[in-house]
């Protein structure tokens, strides 16, 4: 059997591959998936790499299935993920869900298309809401808004790691520009980076006689009374807030002297990052937030830039879903905010040059 | 200053648009660049126009789409109209002049016609002109440069119709300048290697359209 990536190496490929190598780089043992453009080829390249390296696939019939499967998977100790996007990551939910509630570590990519519904199976940033609130329950969730290709890798990695840490589902949320396009990342075994893999441990199928050589696996999904569900719900809450400050990831640039921060996250943060760049040469004071754990929200980080300045721009490919987080991080600062929303399209650095530039100064920096 | 370049290149399906996309980008990685390419997908691919984008740069590059192209390319009529918006003052505008006939007329004459006005034949899903149409395809006179390379014509009439795509490719890479020859000599090795093992004759006659096109732009650009 050959052995994974063992030595560094610089590779040029599409976001969808990088995603099935870094599945492997972090030792999964299977996929459970179902067909949605545009993360069809993550599940393609796993089932060409797999049999090479002893790992496993299933497809599903649906992708409530491919969920509640990749759910089976983790309880029988085996390192399990999927992938979906739009229509499907809806489907997600209710599996997911179920992993909220019963601690279960499962890891999701997901390649952002156009919605509601089926729409486009291009582009978007329009499942934030989704990944990181969706389902009946309380957000309970890691979620990584990757930029880069060599972000799709490490983030890859991370959330199989943080998944089985924390006991929290975990996800990758790419878009389709990044699952399509090709740039190009370096690849590693973590192990070899000094990243220690957290081991699966198995829930259902221990060896020995329950309640004779070892306790019962009492797994709970259904409550019959509110205040049980609260006695458990509310520990799990109180775990979610502090372990929150060791997830919390975020990147920021030039915000020290900034009069204006555009806020943004995901793809778009490059072209506002172009954006930062241009109009620093021209003498204009930008600075750049991009979030890069959606869920939990680097709120402190965000807080302590809008003190000093409380000027905001934020710049997202859907109607305000990045802005809502950010206005409930940012809540009780006095802010100015200005917003660039262009749902279910891209956006690049000239466009966001242009309305700033289409501004009167105080119309976005307020005194 | 920085060295980058974006191109964008439209065409029909089957003219090999997203090829000579992914052997730019491909080269540009083997350089140590950055390099970014992202073909247009989704339903209006089937039976549409393919439009594929590629930057490559010194460093990270910001969104993989953009709004005007320092290299812009048109293989058919009716992609002529689909990339337009992306040719801006400082844009090479490329196109097979053996598929598109583009008059030079002067907005004068025009009158009040603009670009944004689709002429009533451009709506015809033409993939070429038939002779003698006359066509008012206008190439904006704000291009920094206009260049027709008879692709279609060289491939068919010299070389084999099978590597018009890499004349196209040649003047993409001439016209762009962020490249060496070698690097996308290697890129197409990587790229067709295995049809070139079949046919060692097509790697004489892929480095040969690659010549033809390098050519044709380096000619047009001292004339200019």
């Amino acid at each position: 059997m050959e052995k994974p990536i063992q030595e560094e190496k610089r590779v040029f490929m599409t976001g969808n591959e990088v995603v099935a190598w870094g599945a492997l780089a972090a030792q999964a043992d299977i996929m459970y998936g179902y067909p949605i453009t545009p993360q069809n080829e993550i599940m393609h390249y796993w089932t060409r790499l797999a049999p090479k390296y002893g790992k496993s696939f299933l497809q599903t019939e649906d992708e409530l299935s491919a969920g509640f499967a990749t759910i089976g998977g983790v309880l029988a100790g085996k390192r399990s993920f999927s992938a979906t996007a739009g229509p499907g990551n809806t489907l997600f939910q209710e599996p997911i869900s179920m992993a909220e509630m019963m601690r279960i570590p499962m890891v999701v990519a997901i390649q952002q298309r156009g919605g509601p519904s089926t729409a486009t199976v291009i582009y978007s940033q329009q499942e934030v809401n989704m990944t990181t609130y969706g389902g009946n329950g309380e957000g309970l969730r890691i979620v990584y808004s990757t930029a880069t290709h060599q972000e799709l890798f490490d983030y890859t990695i991370k959330a199989f790691n943080n998944a089985w840490k924390y006991r929290f589902p975990a996800f990758i949320l790419g878009d389709g520009y990044q699952a399509k396009m090709r740039e190009p990342l370096i690849m590693y075994n973590p192990e070899e980076k000094g990243i220690e893999m957290v081991k699966p441990d198995v829930s259902l199928g221990k060896e020995g006689v329950p309640g004779k050589d070892r306790d019962p696996v009492y797994l709970r999904n259904a409550y019959s009374m509110e205040e049980e569900l609260f006695e458990v719900l509310m520990p799990m809450i109180e775990e979610y807030n502090k372990v929150s400050p060791e997830i919390e990831e975020h990147f920021s640039l030039g915000c020290e002297d900034a009069d204006l921060i555009i806020v943004s996250h995901g793809i778009v943060s490059r072209a506002a990052m172009a954006a930062e760049e241009e109009l620093r040469k021209e003498g204009i004071k930008v600075g750049l937030f991009r979030p890069i754990t959606l869920r939990p929200f680097p709120e402190g980080a965000i807080r302590e830039i809008c003190k000093s300045t409380p000027n905001i721009l934020i710049v997202e490919s859907a109607n305000g879903q990045l802005a809502r987080l950010v206005k409930e991080a940012l809540f009780g600062l006095p802010i100015n905010m200005q917003a660039i929303f262009k749902p279910g399209v891209g956006i690049t650095s000239e466009e966001i040059i242009k309305f700033i530039k289409s501004k009167k100064t105080e119309e976005i920096i307020a005194k | 200053m920085n060295k980058s370049v974006k191109i964008a290149i439209a065409g029909e399906g089957g003219q090999g648009v997203q090829s000579i996309a992914d052997i730019i980008a491909e080269a540009g990685n083997e350089e140590g660049l950055e390099a970014l390419y992202i073909p247009n997908f989704g339903i209006e691919q089937r039976g549409g126009v393919s439009v594929a984008y590629v930057q490559i740069a010194e460093k990270l590059i910001g969104s993989p789409k953009f709004e005007k192209g320092d290299v812009v390319v048109a293989l058919s009529k009716r992609a002529v109209d689909r990339i337009i918006p992306y040719v801006g003052s400082n844009t090479i505008f490329v196109y097979d002049n053996s598929l598109i006939y583009i008059p030079e007329v002067s907005d004068e004459v025009v009158g009040l016609q603009s670009y944004e006005t689709v002429a009533p034949e451009a709506q015809t899903n033409g993939f070429s002109l038939k002779e003698g149409e006359h066509n008012h395809y206008l190439i904006p006179h704000y291009a920094d440069k206009v260049i027709g390379v008879p692709a279609t014509d060289i491939a068919k009439k010299e070389l084999h119709p099978r590597v018009f795509n890499i004349v196209i490719l040649g003047a993409v890479i001439e016209a762009a300048g962020i490249l060496s020859q070698e690097s996308v000599k290697n890129a197409m090795e990587n790229n067709l290697g295995s049809k070139f093992e079949k046919n060692p004759q097509l790697r004489q006659l892929n480095i040969d359209a690659l010549q033809k096109g390098i050519q044709k732009i380096k000619e047009a650009l001292v004339r200019s």
